[in-house]
């Protein structure tokens, strides 16, 4: 496209070069050889030389000015000034001839068609020359000035009408170019656009869009009435609209209903402004189709709806929260809980509300939150009455993943923990059943002693041999009054309340005495390496039931074959370390993973409930410990679990 | 010549008034506190009959009944299983090993001279009951 330009101004640059060379040759010709003579022949050559300089001279100008208005208007003016003088100078205003060079200017100037103007040109040159001829004056001695006369007609009209044409071709072609700009962005905007002229609102145009959206074909839309397009319900509606209109020069609306082509009524935005065009002026309405945007709005609105349903429908309570811990929403279930309604909560910090606080809670999972951008739980007591609650938060990210608000989520798991607890204590009795076998049998034969002891003693007369019967039988009897005592703290009720320093040492070699009464087992060698550790808190019923259940697990896994069953006891930094491990089967990798599952067990129904390990993993973790399993069949199991020397209390 | 009966027990109390009981019914008794001294007490002597226990370290009760009764020498000396395992999936599993009677603790010494008759075909006046 630039190429095809500069090819053109090259062109045009040359043809006005060429145009000018034949000017000024005839010109020159006509002041020094004119008929009227030259009375001042320094002027005249003086002329020329700048004639001919000026041509020279534009040789080097760039070829882009002669396609410019402002540096050709000026350059024409230039040469029909020095052609004028220079036929002032020939001809002294005797002849008609510069008449005749005016009437080339006029009839150049007003041309728009070249051919046309090559024509008149021709005409005028040819009846010049006849007018001329029939006037004797060609065959006068200066018969050549005046032949002369007849080319310069036609030369003069070649290069003012070719200006004159490039020049309004040039204008022509701009206004074009930018109407049909104009003509595509009406045409193909998104928008419906009507043109109405002013005053009488009829409509002058509309654009594809408004054919497309109303149904009408352009030329039914045409000089109607622009009220002809409304509903009829919003005609007055339309009327006051373009009062306004009318007396401001533009205005906006929303939603007027517009009326389709088949009735249906279309819902826009009206926005109308006054554009003057010259003498005319029109009235310009754009208007856009909401019925899309309707549609998404109530579609916004129902997910709203069923999501503030979702809210609200929850009965744990949720709240929303700023990122300073104010209150942005409740759901009703809060509302409810507080006996308060919904704007009364809100802007208020969530530890004032919940916790009756002033300052941020202790295990606050939303500070965690705020700070990781990651869901985070915590449990917390309440200080009013018995409820425990589970904190969850979760956090709100924006399109960029920056933390907007946080949803805190809480729930009441008093009724949970009290039933897990009625687990850990239905275990235990379970547990109790499985010792029940072992213990009778521990029972037994300090038993059967005393029975064969007092037997003898009542058939015996020696009193002095009674004596030593007797001392038997007191034995047996102090051996079964221990395993009682054994047994009772046992089965000693594992309550909140009891929680006491424990040595884990002490409650370790307790646990293995107990199991060691049910599993009397030959040939497990039993090593215990204890070192001295820090007591912990805690329930010592519980701690029991931990040690009671994996050495129990321990004694299974080597199942009467024989074995080394090592216990140890170690004090870490911030923990105290208690492991069990045995020579067993061990436990395949499949089930590795599932073993604290409830319910979970490999055992037969009626052998075992699948609830021991599960007991000694909530166990642990109440206690805030870990605990950790390592084993290989047929080489062993060890199971490590650590318990927190500074717990935090909950 | 008196019968020789084995008594293998690891509770020295069972041990003591069995022995206390057999032997003032005229038999010779011989002890072993685990399967491992009972094993070692058959080799040396031929018994007319074994008392033995079930839940003992080193060697069990079990493995005490499988040896005897695998031992083409011995697998005729009449053997009571005396335990405290009273369940019985206990006693079925001792009578399948070959055991010829089963006698839970706690126990009487009618209970005992019961099964010293059935075992011995012998009876003494007190073991009528």
């Amino acid at each position: 496209m630039e190429m095809q330009f500069k090819m053109d101004d090259q062109e045009r640059k040359r043809i006005i070069l060429a145009l000018r060379w034949t000017a000024i040759i005839v010109t020159s010709y006509l002041i020094l050889f004119g008929r009227g003579r030259v009375t001042n022949l320094h002027l005249s050559h003086i002329l020329i030389a700048i004639y001919i300089f000026s041509n020279i001279l534009l040789y080097f100008f760039p070829k882009t000015w002669f396609s410019n208005s402002k540096f050709f208007y000026p350059l024409v003016l230039f040469d029909t000034g020095i052609v004028s003088f220079g036929m002032y100078l020939s001809e002294k205003m005797t002849t008609d001839f510069y008449i005749v060079f005016f009437l080339i200017i006029i009839f150049a100037s007003i041309s728009r068609n070249f051919k046309l103007l090559m024509a008149i040109g021709g005409i005028t040159a040819l009846l010049y020359g006849v007018l001329l001829y029939s006037w004797g004056l060609l065959t006068t001695e200066h018969g050549s000035s005046y032949t002369l006369r007849i080319p310069f007609i036609f030369i003069m009209t070649a290069f003012y009408g070719y200006i004159v044409q490039t020049l309004t071709r040039e204008k022509r072609e701009e206004l074009t170019i930018s109407e049909d700009k104009y003509r595509g962005l009406f045409e193909n905007a998104n928008d419906g656009i009507i043109l109405l002229r002013n005053p009488q609102l009829q409509i002058a145009d509309v654009n594809r869009e408004v054919e497309k959206v109303t149904g009408y074909p352009k030329k039914e839309l045409i000089r109607k009435e622009i009220f002809d397009l409304f509903a009829p319900e919003e005609i007055e509606k339309a009327r006051s609209y373009f009062k306004e209109v009318v007396e401001k020069g533009e205005g906006r609306a929303d939603c007027l209903s517009l009326k389709k082509e088949d009735g249906v009524s279309l819902e826009v935005d009206l926005s109308t402004k006054r554009i003057d065009l010259g003498d005319e002026s029109f009235y310009q309405m754009i208007f856009r189709d909401l019925t899309e945007q309707r549609k998404l709005e109530k579609k916004i609105r129902e997910s709203k709806r069923s999501l503030e349903a979702i809210f609200d429908g929850i009965q744990d309570h949720l709240s929303l929260q700023a990122p300073d811990y104010k209150i942005l929403r409740v759901n009703r279930t809060v509302a409810e809980n507080y006996k308060t309604s919904f704007q009364e909560l809100i802007g208020l910090k969530c530890y004032e509300v919940y916790f009756q606080r002033t300052l941020l809670c202790e295990k606050c999972p939303v500070s965690l939150t705020l700070e990781t951008k990651k869901p985070a739980s915590s449990i917390m007591k309440l200080s009013e009455g018995n409820t425990t609650l589970k904190i969850f938060s979760y956090p709100v990210l924006d399109e960029k993943g920056e933390l907007t608000s946080v949803i805190e989520y809480m729930k009441d798991i008093t009724e949970e923990q009290r039933l897990q607890e009625q687990l850990i204590q239905s275990e235990k009795l379970a547990g109790i059943g499985i010792l029940a076998s072992g213990v009778t049998h521990e029972i037994n034969n300090p038993l059967s002693g005393i029975i064969g002891m007092a037997e003898i003693a009542l058939e015996e007369d020696d009193p002095s041999k009674n004596k030593d019967y007797l001392k038997d039988i007191l034995t047996c009897a102090q051996r079964i009054s221990e395993i009682v005592k054994g047994l009772k703290s046992y089965s000693r009720a594992a309550k909140k309340e009891d929680q006491s320093p424990v040595d884990l040492n002490e409650v370790f070699e307790e646990s293995l005495k107990m199991v060691h009464l049910a599993t009397k087992t030959i040939s497990v060698e039993v090593i215990k390496q204890f070192q001295p550790i820090e007591r912990i808190k805690a329930n010592m019923g519980e701690i029991q039931q931990v040690f009671t259940n994996l050495i129990t697990n321990a004694f299974q896994a080597m199942d009467g074959n024989g074995g080394k069953l090592v216990l140890s006891t170690r004090s870490l930094k911030d923990s105290v370390e208690v492991k069990v491990t045995d020579s067993g089967m061990g436990i395949p990798q499949k089930y590795l993973n599932q073993i604290f599952d409830p319910f979970f067990t490999t055992k037969k129904l009626g052998e075992g409930t699948g609830l021991g390990l599960n007991i000694v993993y909530r166990i642990v973790t109440k206690y805030e410990g870990t605990i950790d399993v390592k084993s290989k069949e047929q080489i062993g199991t060890t199971f490590t679990i650590k318990f927190p020397t500074r717990r935090v209390e909950v | 010549m008196s019968k020789k009966v084995l008594i293998v027990d690891d509770e020295e109390v069972i041990r003591k008034f069995l022995k206390i009981h057999l032997t003032k019914l005229g038999y010779e008794v011989t002890e072993a506190a685990d399967g491992e001294q009972a094993i070692e007490q058959l080799g040396k002597d031929d018994f007319n009959l074994i008392i033995c226990d079930i839940l003992m370290p080193k060697k069990n009760g079990w493995e005490v009944i499988k040896e005897v009764k695998s031992n083409p020498k011995m697998k005729n000396i009449p053997f009571i299983v005396l335990t405290a395992k009273n369940e019985d999936s206990d006693m079925f599993k001792g009578y399948d090993l070959g055991a010829n009677y089963y006698m839970t603790k706690p126990f009487t010494k009618a209970q005992l001279l019961y099964g010293l008759r059935l075992m011995l075909h012998e009876a003494p006046e007190e073991i009528r009951v």
